[in-house]
């Protein structure tokens, strides 16, 4: 893990080779540097300032480096430490607690700088002690405030607390020129082989793949282009909800999405209940696993899912018809599976579905590449509004989208 | 310019080494198990002394302390810069006491006592000698030395204190822990320079700065050669090499010898037992 500190340098750095001295002391130790700022003085009594922010491989070389830069004048700027208080009883945080971003996040703990183990927005930073008492890695854990326990160490303020920006992509990947506003006057053909292309690299680096689906995916017919997606190994893990999973299910079963036929588009008798009818017997197989064990359920992406081992969670909702058996109906709990699912996943498409994506958005740290596939180009703004400003938007019919996608990867 | 041109260098402080002596160790050439002879090294010093005042030059004296052996190396006082004086912030707790007696003294003669921040070392005029021939030939230019007594850091407030461009130098040899052990002005153009004290960067910054260097060898910097007082025109050298004393005489110099070997035990020589009282860094007009 990359370890990050900013040294100010002072005097007359420039003349005396002071400064290059210390930037080559930086390269030499195999590290990089960034100039924050630099000042050079106007007369020449006036002394110069340089801000070095340097990145260095690991937190041992950082630490003999900054030894070094100290006998060049260079000190670590003084980022404070942070302070933490115990939480007062289980679920509540401290007032004036840190509340984090989805960015990755360090808090200084005894002059060395420890990231947390996850970046995720709204969640608190827990300082853990190791049996000794002093802090151990993983030594800073993001927690969300249901999960504190009293007694817990609670950052507070702001002291000692940094985020890192995050570096985006550059380059001509296709989307360089998507970051604009969201807008339907895009093309859309070079926005999809942007896609594939990110979803190759993807494969290629082993980096999971999270796909989160609104049930249109399944009215508008891409249903089976996600089913062949997850078959060829494109998708490493899925969130969805009640409805995506039903009407996928309706759709396999009884070739109706709430009733209307995915082929044709017309409508059934009696298919207004078809969904109702899929919920009872998967309820009565007891799992969808189940159902497909049975051969029952023979097609359809939730079927994909449980041949490919490709791990799902179904969030539930007051709305939700059933709900299915897998249907998990404690939001809280919902939140902690996706919290363990997300966990090394590198890029997430979220595809027409509003309340799962921005749920999902805020699990995500902000490093996760993210694509937003909706007609509905307010989804995608709405996403960013909610703070997951790393969301791609790409304003399309997502049914078509998704086939032509599946034949551009050749799934 | 030609020599005997340094504005600086007629008013010296030193201290009569009556309490002198090798009582700790705190450079490589000091060994607690040498014996000093009181006797020769009062004779050594009283004949610098002579020396220095039939060059020219006035010598004051401050009163030697039985508990601070090291006293008699004034040089390491702190930095004179006309009617200001900043004392030296020892890094060794040994030197420490020496601190307080030097500004004691300055404040008891006028001088505005001046202090470098606490948490950064600073050896005084043995870390930092002036030298004038910047582009603007009117800015003084302060060298100082770093790494083993004194912090890089300290230079910035030096600066402020005294008004002279201050140009850090890295020591690199821990014999050469001092640099007025690798460094003597002799006039505005000249110097005598050791390389072997200084890392690449800092002997770039020197050979910069210094128009006509005459470089040491190793062997002539190891014989502190660089460690000796320019009166006018007349140069005090612990020992005068022959290639030195014939580069020196050619330039219009008059390099005299004095055995200073009592001292050389501790590490110091001719420089190290004088403190210049007539430097003026902030008297030149500013650019």
């Amino acid at each position: 893990m990359a370890a990050v500190e900013t040294f100010a340098l002072e005097g007359h750095i420039v003349d005396s080779l002071i400064l290059p001295k210390v930037l080559d002391l930086v390269l030499d130790s195999g590290s990089d540097y960034r100039l924050l700022d630099v000042v050079i003085g106007r007369s020449s009594t006036d002394p110069s300032r340089a801000l070095i922010e340097v990145t260095a491989p690991d937190d041992e070389v950082l630490v003999a480096l900054a030894e070094q830069l100290q006998v060049q004048g260079a000190n670590p700027l003084d980022s404070g430490k942070a302070t933490t208080e115990p939480a007062p009883a289980d679920g509540v945080a401290p007032a004036g607690f840190c509340a984090t971003t989805n960015l990755v996040t360090e808090v200084r703990i005894e002059g060395h700088w420890i990231t947390a183990d996850r970046a995720e927005m709204d969640c608190v930073l827990v300082v853990a002690a190791g049996p000794d008492g002093r802090p151990q890695p993983p030594a800073v854990r993001t927690t969300p405030l249901h999960r504190l326990l009293e007694g817990d160490a609670v950052v507070v303020g702001a002291s000692g607390v940094r985020v890192l920006a995050p570096e985006r992509t550059r380059g001509l990947t296709g989307f360089e020129f998507m970051d604009s506003d969201v807008s339907t006057e895009k093309p859309k053909a070079t926005q999809l082989r942007a896609l594939a292309e990110r979803l190759r690299a993807a494969r290629a680096e082993g980096a999971p793949v999270l796909a989160v689906c609104g049930p249109a995916v399944i009215h508008t017919g891409g249903g089976p282009a996600v089913a062949r997606l997850v078959r060829a190994g494109w998708v490493q893990v899925l969130f969805a909800g009640n409805g995506f999973a039903t009407h996928d299910i309706e759709s396999a079963v009884m070739g109706t999405s709430l009733g209307v036929s995915v082929t044709s588009g017309a409508g059934t008798e009696g298919g207004h209940s078809n969904h109702l009818r899929v919920i009872n017997e998967v309820r009565r197989h007891g799992s969808i696993a189940a159902a497909v064990e049975s051969g029952w359920l023979t097609d359809g992406v939730m079927h994909a899912c449980v041949i490919a081992g490709v791990p799902f969670v179904l969030g539930g909702s007051v709305r939700d018809d059933g709900p299915l058996p897998d249907t998990i109906t404690d939001v809280v709990e919902v939140a902690d599976r996706m919290r363990v699912e997300v966990d090394g996943v590198r890029v997430a498409l979220m595809l027409a579905s509003t309340l799962h994506a921005i749920a999902t958005g805020n699990v995500l740290p902000a490093s996760v590449e993210t694509y937003c596939v909706d007609i509905n180009p307010a989804v995608v703004t709405k996403l960013s509004d909610r703070g997951s400003h790393q969301a791609h938007g790409i304003v399309t019919d997502v049914g078509p989208f998704l086939a032509q996608l599946a034949d551009e990867l050749e799934a | 310019m030609a020599a005997g041109d340094l504005s600086w260098g007629r008013r010296y402080l030193c201290c009569r080494p009556t309490h002198f002596g090798v009582l700790y160790e705190i450079n490589p050439w000091m060994h607690a198990e040498v014996t000093v002879d009181p006797e020769r090294a009062l004779q050594q010093w009283e004949g610098l002394v002579a020396t220095l005042r039939a060059a020219g030059a006035t010598v004051e004296e401050i009163t030697p302390d039985a508990e601070l052996p090291d006293l008699v190396f004034t040089a390491n006082a702190g930095i004179v810069s006309g009617s200001t004086f900043v004392p030296s912030n020892f890094r060794h707790p040994e030197r420490q006491p020496e601190a307080a007696r030097f500004a004691e003294w300055f404040a008891d003669r006028g001088s505005t006592v001046e202090h470098l921040p606490p948490d950064l070392d600073h050896e005084g005029a043995g870390d930092a000698l002036p030298f004038g021939a910047d582009t603007s030939a009117a800015t003084p230019i302060l060298l100082s030395g770093y790494r083993f007594r004194s912090d890089a850091a300290a230079t910035t407030p030096l600066s402020a204190l005294t008004g002279a461009i201050v140009r850090p130098i890295e020591l690199i040899d821990e014999r050469m822990y001092h640099l007025d052990l690798t460094f003597c002005p002799l006039d505005d153009r000249r110097a005598l320079c050791a390389p072997i004290g200084w890392d690449r960067y800092s002997t770039r910054v020197v050979s910069s700065i210094v128009p006509e260097p005459l470089w040491l060898t190793d062997d002539e910097a190891l014989a502190f050669s660089a460690n000796s007082v320019v009166v006018d025109t007349t140069i005090v050298m612990p020992h005068v090499a022959p290639r030195i004393g014939r580069q020196l005489e050619a330039w219009g110099f008059d390099p005299i010898a004095v055995d200073v070997s009592e001292f050389l035990k501790a590490g110091g020589a001719c420089r190290c037992l004088t403190l210049a009282l007539d430097v003026d860094l902030s008297a030149a007009p500013r650019s």
